[in-house]
């Protein structure tokens, strides 16, 4: 039982691992949302691989943003299906 | 060196990354916001061109107004005849300023402060001397500068 | 972090156990028609993207005639991702149209009208006339050769109403033309008048549905309902719906961001083709189906009474469908809801490709 419960921290942490580095390119590209300026609009061709680039992080980040919430809703649903999350009734309180 | 336990638990490290992650994603989303909400701050000039023409005949005693980047900027000739240039907002609360020839002195209403003929705050809460600027001759144009810029006009 | 000593400190003040009770209780159905549920937030996710967007446009919009056309040129080529926002907030709102009916014909056809929720029908039908009334007030703050006509052939329309036509028309255009001062009147509109009362008439929608629940279409009603909590498991599938659908606006608005025309010259003749708004489509169809004169009665005055009325039944239709409010299938009415459906799809298909 430790075992396996071993196993799937090791591979969270892995996942962790690539999700912070991605995290991490995604806070220093920051910036470049600041210097998407389109000198004249529509018509000019405008400097498309910032707009792109700054696109495709985006989806990234979304993407990971509903991985992590689908990860703690599978989370909820076992807590739920185990039924541990309901209070006792007639507990005894500590005063 | 593997450890037979887990270091954190699996709800923290989830609560943890989904909390990070959120809050770049907002800190980023809000950063752009705030980009295009955040005004371009004008900056002072450095210096100022004017016509000669349209100054160097003022009455001795008075000053002229011109303007300084959007702020009143004064051309001021003095009895003597010398003829300086001030930035004409008071250091106090940057209310415009006005000169009183009758005291030989510049008055600001909001809080009547007053400053003497060189700019020193004599009276009323200013709590510095008025900004002078520098002046010089170039041809049909005056070429008013802040203190210490040195000013290099493009060959025209 | 001091969180346990901040939570305290409220604790000591407000009573938050009541309200953690209430929110863990609230329990939302689920079945094979779920899926329409979460056409209600998207809805209310795009209207707060709106909200945002439009409130930092109009830090930089000039709402008089003479500069209006000029200031969004300026934000769209001067300011940093001003075309971005802007893009945004054109989308946003094209998408919160296209949801909003999803929206009403999913609650048409799934009859979530029936007793005892009409009002959230009708607060509902007055919030798409007000959406729908956003958009067009929007519109003309472009002030542009074809928001112009737009607004002029819309006004115009809505003149055509027999005894409150004239009315109305004065009172949106502020004249007897599209002027200066139509402009003015509409951005007061779509700024502040739209907003409030949009604001307002949602909190009231919302209460409703936390009063009365989600309603369960008739087909599943008597048997016996699977539920599951709304804190956590439906807010995280809220969560992630609406990121996918932030993603789609956003990148719409990268992708295709919307053009400017020309400044509009109230002198200068209408330009070709010119073309309401999309969810205007519809109507002008239908006007075109009416010929000028019928039996030496004025034809568009036939067509828009013929139209006012569709569109009132439209609106009492609760009130109408007894069988439904008795918990009843009401075939009749399925019926109704199909055809409405379908000649707004087809009706605004032939306008676009005409």
């Amino acid at each position: 039982m430790l075992k396996i419960k071993l196993a799937i921290s090791n591979w969270q942490l892995a996942i962790g691992k690539i999700l912070l580095s991605i995290v991490l390119i995604f806070i220093t590209t920051t910036p470049l949302w600041a210097q998407d300026k389109i000198e004249v609009f529509p018509t000019v061709p405008y400097d498309r691989f910032i707009i792109f680039q700054t696109l495709a992080i985006f989806w990234i980040a979304i993407i990971g943003l509903i991985i992590i919430i689908r990860m703690k809703l599978k989370e909820i649903e076992k807590i739920q299906k185990m039924g541990i999350d309901k209070e006792e009734k007639d507990i005894p309180l500590l005063d | 060196m593997k450890i037979n336990y887990s270091l954190i638990t699996r709800r923290t490290f989830l609560n943890t990354l989904f909390g990070g992650w959120l809050l770049t994603f907002c800190g980023g989303s809000f950063y752009a916001l705030l980009k295009f909400a955040f005004p371009t701050l004008g900056k002072e000039p450095d210096f100022v061109v004017l016509n000669t023409k349209d100054y160097i005949d003022i009455p001795s005693n008075s000053t002229k107004p011109f303007p300084w980047g959007g702020v009143l900027g004064l051309f001021f000739k003095k009895d003597s005849g010398t003829m300086v240039a001030l930035k004409g907002v008071c250091t106090h609360m940057e209310c415009n300023i006005t000169y009183k020839p009758e005291d030989k002195k510049f008055y600001c209403a909001c809080h009547q402060g007053w400053f003497d003929e060189d700019g020193k705050n004599i009276a009323g809460p200013p709590p510095k001397p008025l900004e002078f600027f520098d002046v010089k001759v170039e041809g049909e144009k005056f070429i008013v500068a802040k203190k210490g810029i040195k000013v290099e006009l493009p060959k025209a | 972090m001091n969180c346990q000593r901040l939570k305290n400190w409220f604790e000591e003040r407000y009573d938050f156990e009541e309200l953690k009770r209430l929110t863990k209780h609230k329990l939302v159905p689920t079945h094979q028609y779920e899926i329409w549920y979460y056409t209600g937030g998207i809805a209310m996710f795009l209207f707060i993207i709106q909200f945002i967007t439009g409130m930092v446009l109009a830090f930089y919009y000039i709402p008089y005639f003479e500069h209006a056309h000029k200031s969004i040129i300026e934000i769209v080529t001067k300011l940093n991702m001003g075309w971005f926002f802007r893009s945004l907030h054109h989308w946003g709102a094209q998408l919160a149209i296209v949801v909003l009916f999803i929206h009403v014909w999913s609650t048409l056809l799934l009859k979530s009208y029936r007793k005892p929720r009409e009002f959230l029908w009708f607060s509902g039908f007055i919030l798409l006339g007000i959406s729908i009334f956003f958009g067009l007030s929007g519109y003309l703050l472009l002030w542009d050769e074809r928001a112009f006509a737009a607004v002029r052939v819309a006004t115009g329309g809505a003149g055509n109403l027999p005894i409150i036509g004239n009315f109305i028309k004065a009172f949106l255009r502020g004249g007897i033309d599209v002027t200066g001062d139509t402009l003015t009147r509409f951005y007061a509109f779509h700024v502040s008048i739209l907003p409030l009362i949009t604001l307002f008439l949602i909190g009231v929608h919302i209460l409703l549905v936390q009063y009365h629940g989600m309603s369960v279409p008739l087909s599943l009603e008597k048997k016996p309902q699977k539920q599951i909590p709304f804190f956590p498991n439906l807010f995280y599938k809220d969560l992630i719906i609406w990121l996918i659908v932030l993603g789609i606006v956003v990148t719409l608005s990268t992708l295709l961001p919307p053009e400017i025309g020309k400044k509009a010259d109230p002198l200068a003749p209408t330009p070709e083709n010119i073309k309401p708004e999309w969810y205007f489509l519809f109507l002008f169809q239908t006007l075109k189906l009416f010929p000028g004169e019928i039996m030496g009665l004025n034809g568009e005055t036939i067509a828009i009474i013929l139209i006012s009325c569709g569109i009132l039944f439209f609106f009492l239709i609760p009130l109408f469908d007894r069988k439904s409010s008795r918990g009843e299938k009401s075939p009749v009415f399925t019926w109704i809801g199909i055809f409405y459906t379908v000649y707004f799809v087809v009706m605004t298909v032939i306008g676009f490709l005409s």
